[in-house]
């Protein structure tokens, strides 16, 4: 360890740590552009000069290594002086066009300009001018903003190990090349776009959508697999407009991968079920929630249940579904989409994965059995009861060999709309809060980020509700409720806490994890 | 005759009218006695990285120019990304990444040049040439013109550079002289 002082407060960190990462600690921030704890440091942009004492000259925060007994100067005349020379540098070429930038109001360039640089500029000449570059994928390249940071050079290189960008030609006619005929296809090269600082590479996808400013945010996780990457999902008056990463040292860095992000399309949808019907006369009619609550109640009753639960259902609606399972005399059952497993290559146990769904290892853990098709799960005259699955692949002969069929769900598939008794819409991840489990068995707690369409109910609610109906045991008024009485019930959860959680997870006991549960 | 390190200004010449060459068919230039010869520059390093540009040099020698195709070929021998070495290849204005004429003709147009008439002789090599343009290449193939950043010379003004031919004193009425002395 070693012991410096930053900014007049003494730290000890690490020995062979930097400045800039050691300033952080003190509660220091130390402007910077190339530098991103994620990527191999560069030291181009010198942006994070300090000055320390008894060295000659101003360092390189992110380059510079601690040393003991160093005296840190951060926002010292000489070193403001320098990070003033170095943003005026930058905005030569840098076009203020922030008012139709997409980076505008989240762009770094902008943020340390406003703290740190000049009122005015000295530079009468005109700004250099290239054409926007589309760099494929979901990438477009704005070669004048580019201010050669060479994150996105680095994170192709290093972290996703296709390298195909580079430092084109030299001095004022520098740009980020691309090799010819690769394109930015990588299904994690949309990171580039969060790594890009200013607003260089921008998202095809999410271009001219909204501005930073007008988006709500919210902590979530990412539904697209069971490797559960940490997002934020960012809403404009209350559509999922982007899911971008959130950093988890734990699950994936600072990285999120292409079918992540785009998952988002799967909230905003708008044909969502947004009122309880029951089928009266033939017909999907409107009705009260208690009277759809209890049509379900009186089409599962006397009956053998199978449930065929959606694995991107939370824990809680998983724990509370196992009860009604129990209550019902059924049999729970899971279908899991399967896929390509996608390796980020510079970050270990980070990866696209085979199950694409957020909590198959959730749905393990409470008891719930995997199944290829629901036709090898269901009985002639049984009870179909669908939580959040998408019924597909089901044959007319299976349908019609059912006695009933309830739909609790977001979205009513077309096999529902002509068979089900009674549908209950739920709200989808981002609307309710509740936890996942992820395939190293990590509990993970995601947050509300918009409201719920109609009188659509969370899922644990309307499953508590069904309960209820069925006679049994439901007094819970709040997800962390549900999550208490998991965690007390199931060995695999013992000693998790729904507040201790915090926005990172906890993993479950080691010996429990997703292995548990097996396919019929 | 061969584009010698020596050459310089190839960042200056624009690309020609008719695009990009990336489909050309590409002949491997290291087989043989180049493949040799590069083995040997390669046993001089430490790595086979820091053989990147004489093996650019080989290639342009052979080639006139640095192709995309090329860059493929030298990235295959010395395990580089084709990606690396375009950034080199555009960082350095020796590498022509564009084809040019046979004779490369560069003309030292830095100012105690200028003062002594080096427009003059730009002007008279792009006439006598038929190359239209600086940077353009002659319908026939045989030349390009470029203005070039100080070869060095300033006491023989106006320098010039062909290939890798360097000529002192050259005046506009010199310069059909020269022409037809190439090959």
């Amino acid at each position: 360890m070693v012991s410096l002082t930053i900014e007049g407060r003494p730290v000890t960190v690490p020995d062979g740590m930097s400045i800039l990462e050691a300033a952080k600690t003190a509660g220091v921030l130390v402007p910077h552009y190339c530098y991103h704890p994620g990527l191999p440091v560069a030291g181009v942009c010198r942006m994070c000069l300090v000055e320390v004492e008894k060295m000659p000259k101003l360092a390189p925060a992110c380059a510079t290594s601690v040393m003991e007994g160093q005296v840190v100067h951060v926002h010292s005349p000489k070193a403001l002086e320098a990070r003033k020379g170095v943003l005026e540098f930058l905005l030569i070429n840098h076009p203020l066009d922030c008012p139709i930038c997409d980076q505008a109001g989240e762009c770094e360039l902008q943020d340390y300009t406003f703290a740190e640089g000049r009122a005015d500029s000295r530079y009468r000449e005109p700004k250099r001018f290239n054409p926007v570059e589309d760099f494929g994928g979901d990438v477009l390249y704005v070669q004048n903003r580019c201010i050669l940071c060479t994150r996105c050079v680095r994170f192709m290189s290093d972290v996703a190990d296709e390298p195909v960008l580079n430092v084109s030609e030299r001095g004022d006619r520098a740009f980020i090349g691309k090799a010819e005929g690769h394109d930015l296809t990588n299904p994690w090269a949309g990171n580039v776009i969060d790594l890009c600082p200013v607003g260089a590479l921008l998202s095809k996808d999410f271009l001219n959508k909204a501005r930073a400013w007008e988006l709500d945010r919210a902590p979530t996780v990412c539904t697209g697999c069971s490797q559960g990457c940490n997002a934020v999902v960012e809403t404009r008056d209350n559509v999922p407009v982007r899911l971008k990463p959130r950093p988890n040292d734990a699950v994936n860095q600072y990285y999120m991968c292409e079918v992540g992000r785009q998952s988002y399309r799967e909230f905003a949808r708008r044909d969502r079920a947004d009122q309880p019907l029951v089928r009266i006369n033939g017909t999907l009619t409107e009705v009260d929630w208690e009277d759809a609550v209890t049509a379900a109640v009186g089409a599962l009753s006397g009956k053998r249940v199978v449930v065929l639960a959606s694995p991107n259902l939370s824990n809680e609606a998983l724990f509370l579904l196992e009860r009604l399972v129990a209550q019902l005399n059924g049999q729970g059952v899971f279908r899991v989409a399967r896929g390509e497993t996608v390796p980020l290559p510079g970050v270990a146990d980070l990866a696209l994965r085979e199950e694409r769904a957020a909590n198959a290892a959730g749905a393990r853990l409470l008891g719930f059995a995997e199944v290829t098709t629901v036709g090898s799960a269901l009985r002639h005259d049984d009870a179909l009861l669908v939580v959040g699955d998408a019924l597909d692949g089901v044959t007319p002969s299976e349908l019609a060999a059912l006695s009933s069929l309830v739909f609790v769900g977001t979205t009513i598939p077309t096999a529902v709309a002509e068979r089900a008794v009674a549908v209950l819409p739920i709200t989808n991840t981002v609307e309710e809060e509740g936890t996942f489990t992820n395939l190293r068995g990590r509990v993970q707690r995601f947050l509300q980020g918009r409201t719920a369409p109609g009188v659509a109910r969370p899922s644990w609610f309307v499953l508590t509700d069904l309960l209820a109906a069925t006679g049994g045991a439901a007094e819970f008024h709040l997800p962390a409720d549900v999550f208490a009485a998991m965690v007390s019930t199931h060995q695999a959860f013992a000693g998790l806490d729904y507040e201790s959680l915090g926005m990172h997870g906890l993993p479950v006991l080691a010996s429990e994890t997703a292995t548990a549960g097996a396919a019929i | 005759m061969s584009h010698g390190p020596s050459a310089s200004g190839g960042a200056l010449v624009a690309a020609p009218p008719h695009g990009h060459h990336h489909d050309e068919p590409h002949e491997p230039v290291f087989v043989g006695e180049a493949r040799t010869q590069l083995d040997t520059i390669l046993s001089r390093y430490p790595t086979k990285q820091a053989a990147l540009l004489p093996a650019l040099w080989m290639l342009q020698d052979a080639r006139g120019w640095v192709s995309d195709k090329g860059i493929e070929e030298i990235a295959a021998l010395l395990a580089i990304t084709p990606a690396y070495i375009k950034g080199v290849v555009s960082f350095y204005t020796m590498y022509h990444q564009h084809p040019v004429g046979r004779h490369f003709i560069q003309v030292c147009t830095t100012t105690p040049c200028n003062v002594c008439g080096a427009e003059d002789v730009v002007k008279s090599f792009l006439e006598h040439t038929g190359c239209g343009d600086l940077g353009l290449t002659s319908a026939d193939g045989r030349f390009t013109v470029i203005e070039v950043e100080c070869l060095g010379a300033c006491g023989f003004a106006t320098p010039v550079m062909i290939n890798n031919d360097f000529i002192e004193s050259v005046t506009p009425e010199s310069v059909p002289r020269i022409l037809a002395e190439l090959k």
